[in-house]
């Protein structure tokens, strides 16, 4: 038997920085990963946030030379591309005047492969004196009196420990195996296949400049996420598991396939470098995250962020959070539940806290817009176009096409207000509370919004030409 | 453009068996076999299988068990140090 303070399963993000800090906190600490090196079962979760680099220290030394994908941009690309396959518009956008630190202020994401950034994680656990066992699947665990004390590796070798932290993903064995839950429902879950495709870095800089992530919004395809690397980018999409209805390789491939994607790629010099598909946890609001001896973090307990699952930093927040809760409870010498209940308490202080206040609003309005191409991006986009497109326009007199657009947009209304009342309105009304609870009112909004369309004035006056 | 997805996927192998179907359990919904990206799962008559080669095929993204909602289909990581490698991920 082998005997620690504490057992993480898995050493991606999260169990890297529970390691690193439980180590730190003098824990006999362990962690396992299945793969040769942490990071090389991993795909996408490639996007770290500047939140990342205003909260760990150990940010600030990430550099090309540990991790060599590393890219950070400013600047994001919507493409809107409507029911023909055509892509209708794009609206880039930066960091705002509203942004308020640095270093968001400069770029939005710092894409890495995880290849190589999870190894340079693991390496600040190890540093800290966690020991890490590659090459080593976790199968079960050990109970005594139905309390877990431990896991069991495929060899049948067992590792014993006060607490078992479950960093072991969207398929969390520790969370199975302690009886926390049992596998997510079909709407809890989302399939994202992928691409990479290895592009020239001078190409990649020369035609994206500082572009570091584009979304390609469809009305034939779920989002589609584009994200760009030193010498390569991503192409990916998901949607929860009850949607599809082809295999989703057809999906992604419709994207592929635009004709303004593969000019792109042409542009680019892009060719296909590897194939990914991983599942993700996309909830409203994470559950079960802790038991007698057990805590879940990061995918494993369900904390990517409920609008665009942004994963690697709930899972490391998670991971450190897990540590300091374990760490006292073992000190107490008491790990049950009623204790270890103090990690949602602490984690629900944090910003991962705050961006689930709103789990449920953020989470249906995704499912119900870039998860729904059929339903909502059909009219969504060329409404969206309508706007834009209008904006150079001489078909007609430009107070004609003024005119026209809004009247054309006033008939996308059918849908666009059920739309609003059921989806934007409650999110808005969660975010501002009540302040806008009464300001926004649906039943007030429906007698206003109908008479303001009326409103708009079909002829305009002639101005010129006065008689003589 | 045709992307081909043959060998665009490193793997390690001796992953040994990680996959299989409780006969007994399937309801022949057929959900696996849409949602398998690498296309693996087939029908023949009444039975639905995995097809021999899966191991060196497969994502181990294991969407076939995850949206089996009658519990048939068994799913375990391969071997520790084994199956697929992201290099890129």
């Amino acid at each position: 038997m082998n005997t620690y303070d504490i057992i993480i399963v898995g050493a991606g993000p999260g169990g890297s920085i529970a390691a690193k800090n439980a180590a730190e906190m003098g824990l006999k600490t362990v962690f396992f990963e299945r793969g040769r090196k942490p990071g090389e079962k991993n795909s996408s979760g490639c996007g770290l946030g500047p939140r990342m680099w205003k909260d760990f220290e150990i940010m600030k030394e990430l550099t090309p030379e540990k991790c060599p994908s590393m890219r950070a941009g400013a600047a994001s690309r919507n493409y809107f591309v409507n029911k023909e396959d055509i892509v209708a518009g794009y609206i880039m956008a930066r960091p705002t005047e509203s942004v308020s630190y640095e270093p968001a202020k400069s770029w939005i994401t710092m894409n890495v492969y995880r290849s190589e950034f999870d190894p340079w994680l693991a390496e600040f656990a190890t540093d800290a004196g966690a020991e890490l066992k590659t090459s080593t699947l976790i199968v079960d665990l050990i109970k005594e009196n139905g309390k877990v004390c431990g896991v069991i590796d495929e060899k049948g070798e067992k590792y014993e420990a006060s607490i078992v932290i479950g960093a072991d993903g969207v398929i969390s064995t520790v969370a199975m195996k302690s009886g926390l839950r049992t596998k997510w429902a079909q709407n809890q879950v989302t399939l994202v296949p992928q691409y990479d495709f290895q592009a020239p870095p001078e190409k990649i800089d020369d035609i994206m400049g500082d572009e570091a992530l584009g979304v390609w919004w469809g009305a034939t395809f779920p989002a589609s996420y584009q994200v760009f690397f030193r010498d390569g980018f991503h192409q990916g999409l998901g949607n929860w598991m009850s949607w599809w209805d082809k295999n989703p390789l057809f999906y992604l491939n419709k994207v592929v396939n635009l004709k303004y994607y593969q000019r792109l790629l042409k542009i680019l010099e892009a060719k296909p470098r590897e194939l990914q598909a991983h599942l993700l946890p996309w909830l409203d609001y994470p559950y079960n995250t802790y038991t007698d001896g057990v805590i879940l973090i990061g995918d494993a307990g369900g904390f990517p962020c409920p609008l665009e699952a942004e994963g690697i930093y709930p899972a490391m927040i998670t991971g450190k959070i897990s540590a300091q809760i374990a760490a006292e409870a073992i000190a107490s010498g008491d790990v049950s539940k009623a204790v270890l209940h103090k990690f949602d308490e602490e984690w629900q202080k944090t910003s991962i806290g705050e961006e689930f206040e709103a789990g449920y609003e953020l989470w249906n309005i995704w499912k119900a817009l870039p998860f729904s191409p059929k339903e909502t991006m059909s009219w969504f986009v060329p409404m969206i176009m309508e706007v834009l497109g209008g904006i150079f326009d001489w078909s007609q007199p430009h107070a004609l096409r003024i005119r026209q657009i809004a009247s054309h947009v006033k008939s996308y209304m059918p849908k666009a207000t059920p739309f609003i009342m059921k989806y934007v309105i409650p999110l808005v009304a969660k975010t501002f509370e009540d302040d806008l609870d009464k300001l926004m009112d649906p039943k007030k909004i429906m007698t206003i919004l109908p008479k303001l369309l009326e409103l708009l004035p079909q002829k305009k006056r002639k101005r010129g030409g006065k008689e003589k | 453009m045709k992307i081909e997805l043959e060998n665009l996927t490193k793997r390690i192998l001796g992953t040994g068996n990680f996959i299989s179907v409780d006969r007994n359990k399937c309801n022949r919904c057929g959900r696996c076999l849409i949602i398998c990206i690498m296309n693996l799962w087939r029908k023949k008559d009444d039975t639905i299988y995995i097809v021999d080669d899966y191991q060196s095929k497969c994502l181990e993204c294991a969407s076939c068990y995850q949206v089996c909602e009658a519990g048939a289909i068994n799913f375990q990581y391969p071997v520790g140090g084994t199956g697929v490698v992201y290099e890129k991920g």
